[in-house]
This record gives structure tokens, C-alpha cells and sequence, in this order.
């Protein structure tokens, strides 16, 4: 059990980069659910056992279900990587290693 | 060495063009092989003056955007992606698109599930590798022992498989070239002699095995990472500049009477009506005797020009190996593939009309094809009681075999390749069928009575029979019903009636590429190499974008490859260099090819390195420093880190000069397993305070034994490296689960960790 003095160096709340970071991490994980779904759906009815082939539809150029299963969820994927990089995804401090502190020291000295 | 008359053909008419480019291409690679060095000597002056491992293993954790984003991805694009994946789309199709759909989300799943978590983890701790984590944050010297034998297991297989493959490319790559051809012409026999390989492939693997190698070892991370940068600007590059150019040309290689339709609509019409070409071996003739050894190089055009004695005259076919038809012989049989479509069939003659103009020998237009052969196996009944001295297995004898659908078809014998002197009941013997034809009704009747009648002759021929027969057709894809499989799910495949990527499949590949990648330890190191949470955020966007400028395109490119060279079934690992030869010739830029060629090369070389820096740091700091002398100085370290690199760099080059069999196999093992064994415990450890070592080291011991006992049963019945699928389901997914449920249902019956540690990782830290 640890002491009460290694216990107080340390706020009772959590650390606000391992929330932040557990919470985009379910965002990230419902996302690929999401993607899954779009894509395995939309391809199982749209690009397994067409019927006929030869005249299979055409969305520029590419068969429609690539186009409509992969090529449009892709595009949004990007859309929503993009969101999510710079409008949800919080910055945080990720703190300073112990083979770290000599460079900051170097750092400051330069400074 | 006899002299060898180089027969010409459509490929090395490409050759020929190729070397116009050959000198670029070499040039290239001499100027990239170069570069690497440079780097190399300025990151090993940035290992002065900085702490030595954190530096050397890690990259002092300070990766900017450009190096963060291209390390990574480069590092998860290897050679597969530059050579495995085009010959995949050549073969299957637009079905491809599918199979790698998940790297719409790999990005943000690699670098975002776990990447900001285990940065800060990993400082808390001052980990600098991932068993350095599990261990410090659960305070369990066995874990760290546990993840270090794993990774060191699974590693080691799959550099020596990687050393390998970055050979093979070399070999691909170098292989028109004059020089090259020329260099290993002069080396001695005894340096050939230690691969069964041959002495190019040896001479690759030394030259691609030495120059990683040595930039790793004297670099280190940086190193590594700065040409991951490197090498993956080459990939994008490559890319960019081959896809108008496959588009365009492809168009323009359809028979406007055959479509109204342009540019890739045009293509995807003729994709329709493809079918997959029949994998036969096929006996070709010279008209006389050859006088010396005459070679036949793999990808060359046969037909039987006007002498068909089994089907029509319009049948053309490629060769898939190199063949020699020996001095005062006059035929040889040759592995190859038959092209069935019809428009196909348009182009293929073609080319070959273009190899026989251009065979500046004069031997290719006189080679003929005299009959087509399938594969088969003839057994002996064990409870044969006949004199089988008396059996005489010779061309044309009748042998009765049951089709997979029961029916009781005859097939007439061209030879027996086994050894037939001492026959014994219950002998299985390879042997060639002449050009098996499916037939009914009264010809199958008829063939009946003529086996019966040869049995009434030679009654010792009784019982004898052909247990398995290849008719050489595609088992999805060839079928009327089945025409149109390259542009549809689940796409051609060669032994799987099931297709090529059927609906469990294409789930299983949504979790392997982006579940999976998130698992990979290698992964893992570069997400604990990144300076803040500014450059991950922008890193992540950056490989979205980079991803989706190399994949999808490359499933536009390959498909337009079907149309510009047809027939490359026969050499689909060369569909990517003879790509790049072909569309840069096309427009009068052979030196274009360099650029194009070198991608692939980079791809395996930056997968390489990484794996090699892994297994050393593996070594160095987690078994030497932190287990057998934690008060080593930063001077032994130094000298330990180069060693071990340097050792277990030249230990995967002798085990790749006679690699195992099953090497893919093993890629793809050793990338699955280190998921299942290393996914549950990391995110139980970064996410979950309640996770505790006995929980996690279940967890990890639980999915690899699951994802093991897989390829331990599919082995047992008999499918060699084949993992046993249930539900068609991937091992992956078994073991991830497996992983997932034994680690949380361990954790929740043993105690809980200290208050301390969960303070540590999952508390602020107060200032003062």
C-alpha cells in the first residue's frame, strides 16, 4: 500500500491527458466500427454475385460499388481524420523522461 | 559453363527497352544506396553528446511531423505493398479495393488508438522500448521477460523472411541490367554455392544485406527514420507519376470497335470480360535438334502456330520459368499459362508477334507447342495383386478418374515423371495427361469402352488409376456463370471455390490491417518516438493523405495492367518493375523507370531496418542492461548496441541464404501474432488502472497460444502453413478475442495493483 506522502504528490483527479487520450481512443475505435460497416455492407450487397457483369454499373470509370463501398467512405474517412486532428483532438503534456532532462537542461543554458 | 542461346521474348523484349533505362536505374540505385550513407553518417553525429540509448534506440523522442508521419508510414508499407499487392490486383481484380478498404482508417487507428497514451506512458516510466513499458508499469521483471521473448521470436523469423524478400526485389530490379548480369557472371562458383538460390540471388542478398546493415548499425533511429523519409517520398512519387500514365495508355490499348466507352470505363468493360487464364504445362519442339543448351525465359509467348492437334489453332500460351531444352534434345516441357479470353487473346498475339520480330536469334518463331499437358497423380491400389513388372504406363494410356462430382471420366497418359523401376502396390507417381477435356453423353460412353477394351488387353492396367488431376482452371472465376470476376466481389482465385476474398475474409482484413497494425510493437516504438501532441495530431493527417495518394491508385494502376500486359499471371511478382518499364518506354522516358523502380526496393529496406533496430534494443536494454548489469556505462551500452546490431543483422543474412519454405507465410504469421500477443496487454495497460502483470501476461500468453493453436491444427490436417480458419474466420480475430476476454477475466480475479503505480500512470503528478 502506498504512503500517504507518495499519495498527496499526486491530484485526486485523473490525469487530463489519459482521459483526453480514452476518450478519443473510443472516438477512434467507433469510427473504424463505422467504417467497417459502411464498407463490408455496401460491398456484400452491391459487389458480391452481380448479376450481369458485362454491363456492370460505372461511376468514373470504376465499377459503382468500389466507388460508392470504398472510394466514398475513403474520401469521408479523410474528412473526419481531418476534423478530428484539428478541431477534437486536444493537445495535452506528455511530460518529460528521465533521459530527457539533460537536453532541456542544454536547452536552458543555451536559452 | 555452356554456352546458352537466349532465346528472346515479349518480356525481355521489355528487357531490351529496359535497358535503355538500365543504366538509369542503376544510377538510381547507386544514388539512393549512396544517400542512405550520407544519412547515416549524420545521425551518428547526433548520437554525440545526447544519451546514448534513448538516442540510438528512440530518437531522443523528438520527431517532428515529416519524420514521425513518413517513418511510420513507410515502415508499415513493406515490400508487400510495392510487389505482393500489385501482382494481387493483376490477378483478382478490382476485388482489391476491398481487401484493403480498412486503410481508410489505419491512420487514425495506428497513431491515434494508442499513440498518445503510450508517449506519455512511456516518459513516466522512461521506457524506451515496449517490453521497458509493460515491465516499469507493472513493476514485473517476468513481463518484461515474457514480451521480450516474443518479440525476439517473432522478429527473428520475419527479418530473415524480409532479408529475403529485399533480396528477391534486388534481383527483379537488377536483373535486365547488363552490369549486373555481368557481375555475377564473374563471381566465383563457391560464392553461389552457399545459396541454393543462385549466385544473383546471392550477390543481391549480400548487397541489400551489408548496406542495411551497416546504416543501421552506425545510425541507429535516426538513421532509420531519415531514410524511411526518403524512401517514402520515393513511394509517393513513383505513384503519382505512374497513375495518367497507366490510364491514358490503357485506354489507349483497348480496340475502339470493342467499346464506345473511354478511359477507365473502357477499362473496367473490358475487365468484364476477362477470364482467368488456365495454368497448364505445355511441351514445346524446336523444328531440329539444338545444337548447345537453349534457354527459355519465364514470361515467353508460345503458341502451336497451325499444328493443333487437340482444340483450336488459336490458342497462345506463356511460359512461367525459365526452361532449357538440353543439347541434342528437341523438346522440353514448360510450366504456363494459356490465355482464354478473347480479347486478351487480341493482345497477347500481339506481343507475340512484336517477342518474334523483335528475337534477333531466330529461334522464338520456330518454337512450337506440340501438346498441352495437365498435372496428375497415378496410384497404385496398395492391395494390388498383379505382376506390375508387366505395367507399362506409357504415352496414351488409358487411366479412368472420378471428377469432384463423381462422374467416372478417362484421361489418356503423355508420361510418368516418377521413378518407375521398382513399382510397388500403394505407390502414388507424378505424371503428365494430355490437355484433359471434361466430356459427356456418348463421347464420355465411348472413352469408357476403349478403357475397357484396353483393360481386356492389358488386364495388369486394372485398378490403376488417377487419384488427382489439375485441369489447370481458375476453381472461381473460370465457370460461364462466374464471367465478370475481376470486377466483382469475391474475385478469381486459383484454388478457392469460395473466390478470392469472400465476406468473412474481407471482415478479417478490416481488423488485420487496422487492429493488427495498432498491435505491432513496431509500431508502438515510433508512437513513443514523437516530440508532442502538435505533431501527432498533424502526423496523423499527413499518413491519411499519404495512404490514400498510394492505395487506391495503386488498385486503378494494376487494373489498367491487365489491359496494357496481358498474361502476366505467369511472373505476377514482376508486374510492378515490368509496369514501370513498360509505361516510361511507352512515352520516351526510360530514365523515369529508376524513380518508379526504386519504390519497392525503398519499401523493404525502411521494413528492414526498423525490425533489425528492434530485436538489437530487445537484446541491449532489455535482457543486458535491465537484467544481467544495470550499472553498465553509456561506453559498454554503445559498444554492446552496435555489436549485437551488426551480429543479429549478419545472423538474418546466413538465414536467408537458404531460407525456410513458407517464407509469406511466415511474414503473415509473425504480423498476426505479434497483434494477438501484444494488443489486449498494452491497451489494458495505458486505459484500464484496474489492469494488473498477472491479468496482462495472461492476456498475451492467452492470444498467442490461441493464434497458435490455429496454424497448429490447420498443420495437423495436413495444410502445411495453413492455419485452421473456424467460421473462415482470420487467427487474428481468434486471438485478439481470446487476448481481450482472458486478460479482463484474469485481472477481475486477482488482486488489484497498488495504489502507487495507479497513481503514477493515471494521476496528475502535483508540481512540487
Amino acid at each position: 500500500m502506498a504512503s500517504d506522502l507518495e499519495r498527496d504528490s499526486y491530484s485526486s483527479e485523473p490525469d487530463p491527458t489519459f482521459v483526453n487520450s480514452r476518450r478519443e481512443a473510443i472516438v477512434i475505435f467507433c469510427t473504424w466500427f463505422v467504417a467497417l460497416i459502411w464498407a463490408v455492407t455496401y460491398c456484400k450487397i452491391n459487389g458480391y454475385d452481380i448479376e450481369d457483369p458485362a454491363n456492370i454499373p460505372t461511376t468514373l470509370g470504376m465499377p459503382s460499388w468500389v466507388v460508392w463501398g470504398i472510394a466514398t467512405p475513403w474520401l469521408v474517412a479523410d474528412l473526419f481524420t481531418t476534423w478530428f486532428c484539428f478541431c477534437f483532438m486536444k493537445d495535452d503534456e506528455l511530460g518529460i523522461a528521465g533521459d530527457e532532462e539533460h537536453l532541456e537542461h542544454a536547452a536552458e543554458v543555451d536559452g | 559453363m555452356a554456352n546458352l542461346t537466349f532465346i528472346s521474348s515479349m518480356k525481355e523484349h521489355c528487357m531490351l527497352a529496359a535497358a535503355e533505362s538500365g543504366n538509369s536505374v542503376l544510377f538510381t540505385f547507386l544514388i539512393y544506396i549512396l544517400g542512405v550513407f550520407v544519412i547515416a553518417w549524420l545521425s551518428n553525429k547526433l548520437l554525440q553528446n545526447r544519451n546514448f540509448l534513448s538516442e540510438y534506440f528512440l530518437g531522443s523522442r523528438g520527431l517532428g511531423v515529416w519524420a514521425f508521419a513518413l517513418t511510420l508510414a513507410a515502415t508499415s508499407s513493406s515490400g508487400g505493398s510495392f510487389m505482393g499487392f500489385p501482382a494481387k490486383i493483376y490477378t483478382h481484380g478490382w476485388v482489391l479495393a476491398l481487401w484493403i478498404g480498412s486503410y481508410m482508417v489505419v491512420p487514425i487507428c495506428v497513431m491515434g488508438l494508442l499513440g498518445k497514451r503510450i508517449n506519455q506512458v512511456a516518459r513516466i516510466s522512461g521506457a524506451i522500448t515496449v517490453p521497458d513499458i509493460l515491465r516499469d508499469r507493472f513493476n514485473s521483471v517476468w513481463f518484461g521477460l515474457v514480451s521480450v521473448a516474443l518479440i525476439i521470436f517473432f522478429m527473428t523469423f520475419n527479418l530473415v523472411a524480409q532479408f529475403k524478400a529485399g533480396s528477391e526485389i534486388l534481383r527483379t530490379l537488377l536483373g535486365p541490367i547488363d552490369a549486373f548480369n555481368s557481375a555475377v557472371a564473374s563471381l566465383p562458383e563457391w560464392f553461389g554455392n552457399f545459396s541454393g538460390l543462385g549466385a544473383d540471388y546471392m550477390l543481391c542478398l549480400v548487397v541489400f544485406g551489408i548496406a542495411v546493415i551497416v546504416y543501421t548499425t552506425y545510425g541507429g533511429f535516426h538513421a532509420v527514420v531519415w531514410t524511411d523519409v526518403m524512401q517514402g517520398i520515393v513511394m509517393v512519387v513513383g505513384v503519382i507519376i505512374m497513375l495518367p500514365l497507366a490510364i491514358s495508355q490503357a485506354t489507349d490499348a483497348i480496340d475502339s470497335s470493342d467499346s464506345s466507352k473511354t478511359g477507365m470505363a473502357a477499362v473496367t468493360e473490358e475487365m468484364a470480360k476477362m477470364v482467368p487464364p488456365r495454368h497448364v504445362s505445355v511441351l514445346v519442339a524446336l523444328p531440329h535438334e539444338a545444337t548447345e543448351d537453349t534457354q527459355i525465359p519465364p514470361g515467353t509467348w508460345v503458341s502451336f502456330q497451325g499444328t493443333a492437334p487437340h482444340g483450336a489453332n488459336n490458342r497462345v500460351f506463356r511460359t512461367k520459368q525459365r526452361h532449357i531444352i538440353a543439347s541434342g534434345s528437341q523438346v522440353a516441357v514448360v510450366e504456363a499459362i494459356e490465355i482464354i479470353s478473347d480479347s486478351d487473346k487480341r493482345r497477347s498475339f500481339i506481343a507475340m508477334k512484336s517477342q518474334n520480330e523483335n528475337d534477333t536469334v531466330g529461334v522464338v518463331p520456330s518454337l512450337e507447342v506440340r501438346f498441352v499437358l495437365n498435372q496428375a497423380t497415378v496410384k497404385i491400389p496398395a492391395d494390388y495383386n498383379g505382376d506390375l513388372n508387366a505395367v507399362k504406363l506409357q504415352v496414351r494410356t488409358l487411366l479412368p478418374w472420378t471428377d469432384e462430382n463423381g462422374t467416372k471420366r478417362i484421361a489418356r497418359l503423355y508420361a510418368v515423371t516418377s521413378p518407375v523401376d521398382d513399382l510397388k502396390a500403394g505407390d502414388a507417381l507424378d505424371a503428365y495427361v494430355i490437355d484433359f477435356v471434361k466430356t459427356a453423353g456418348t463421347t464420355l460412353e465411348t472413352e469408357q469402352s476403349v478403357y475397357k477394351a484396353q483393360v481386356d488387353e492389358f488386364p495388369q492396367l486394372a485398378g490403376i488409376e488417377i487419384t488427382s488431376l489439375d485441369d489447370g482452371y481458375y476453381a472461381y472465376g473460370a465457370a460461364d456463370e462466374e464471367v465478370g470476376s475481376y470486377v466483382m466481389a469475391p474475385g478469381p482465385h486459383r484454388d478457392s471455390t469460395s473466390g478470392f476474398l469472400p465476406l468473412s475474409l474481407a471482415i478479417s482484413f478490416f481488423f488485420m490491417w487496422a487492429i493488427s497494425g495498432t498491435g505491432q510493437p513496431s509500431n508502438m516504438v515510433r508512437l513513443m518516438a514523437f516530440k508532442d501532441t502538435v505533431t501527432l495530431r498533424r502526423s496523423i493527417f499527413t499518413v491519411a493523405l499519404y495512404y490514400t495518394m498510394i492505395y487506391f491508385p495503386l488498385v486503378i494502376i494494376f487494373c489498367c495492367a491487365r489491359i496494357l500486359l496481358p498474361g502476366m499471371e505467369a511472373e505476377a511478382d514482376r508486374i510492378m518493375p515490368q509496369m514501370a518499364v513498360t509505361l516510361t518506354t511507352n512515352v520516351g522516358m526510360g530514365w523515369l523507370a529508376g524513380l518508379l523502380i526504386a519504390a519497392p526496393f525503398a519499401a523493404v529496406m525502411s521494413t528492414v531496418d526498423s525490425f533489425l533496430l528492434m530485436i538489437s534494443s530487445a537484446l541491449v536494454r532489455d535482457i543486458y542492461q535491465r537484467n544481467m548489469n544495470p550499472d553498465a556505462t553509456e561506453k559498454q551500452i554503445k559498444k554492446l548496441s552496435y555489436i549485437f546490431t551488426l551480429v543479429v543483422g549478419l545472423g538474418a543474412l546466413v538465414g536467408a541464404m537458404n531460407p525456410p519454405e513458407f517464407l509469406q507465410d511466415i511474414i503473415v504469421y509473425t504480423g498476426s501474432g505479434l497483434a494477438a500477443a501484444f494488443l489486449a496487454p498494452v491497451v489494458f495497460a495505458l486505459y484500464w488502472p484496474r489492469s494488473n502483470h498477472q491479468g496482462c501476461i495472461a492476456a498475451m500468453t492467452g492470444g498467442f497460444g490461441a493464434h497458435l493453436s490455429l496454424y497448429i491444427i490447420g498443420f495437423i490436417n495436413g495444410e502445411g502453413f495453413t492455419p485452421y480458419r473456424p467460421l473462415e474466420l482470420d487467427p487474428i480475430i481468434i486471438g485478439l478475442f481470446a487476448s481481450f476476454i482472458i486478460g479482463f477475466i484474469v485481472t477481475l480475479k486477482t488482486a488489484p495493483p497498488s495504489d502507487k503505480v495507479v497513481q503514477k500512470y493515471f494521476y496528475k503528478k502535483l508540481e512540487g
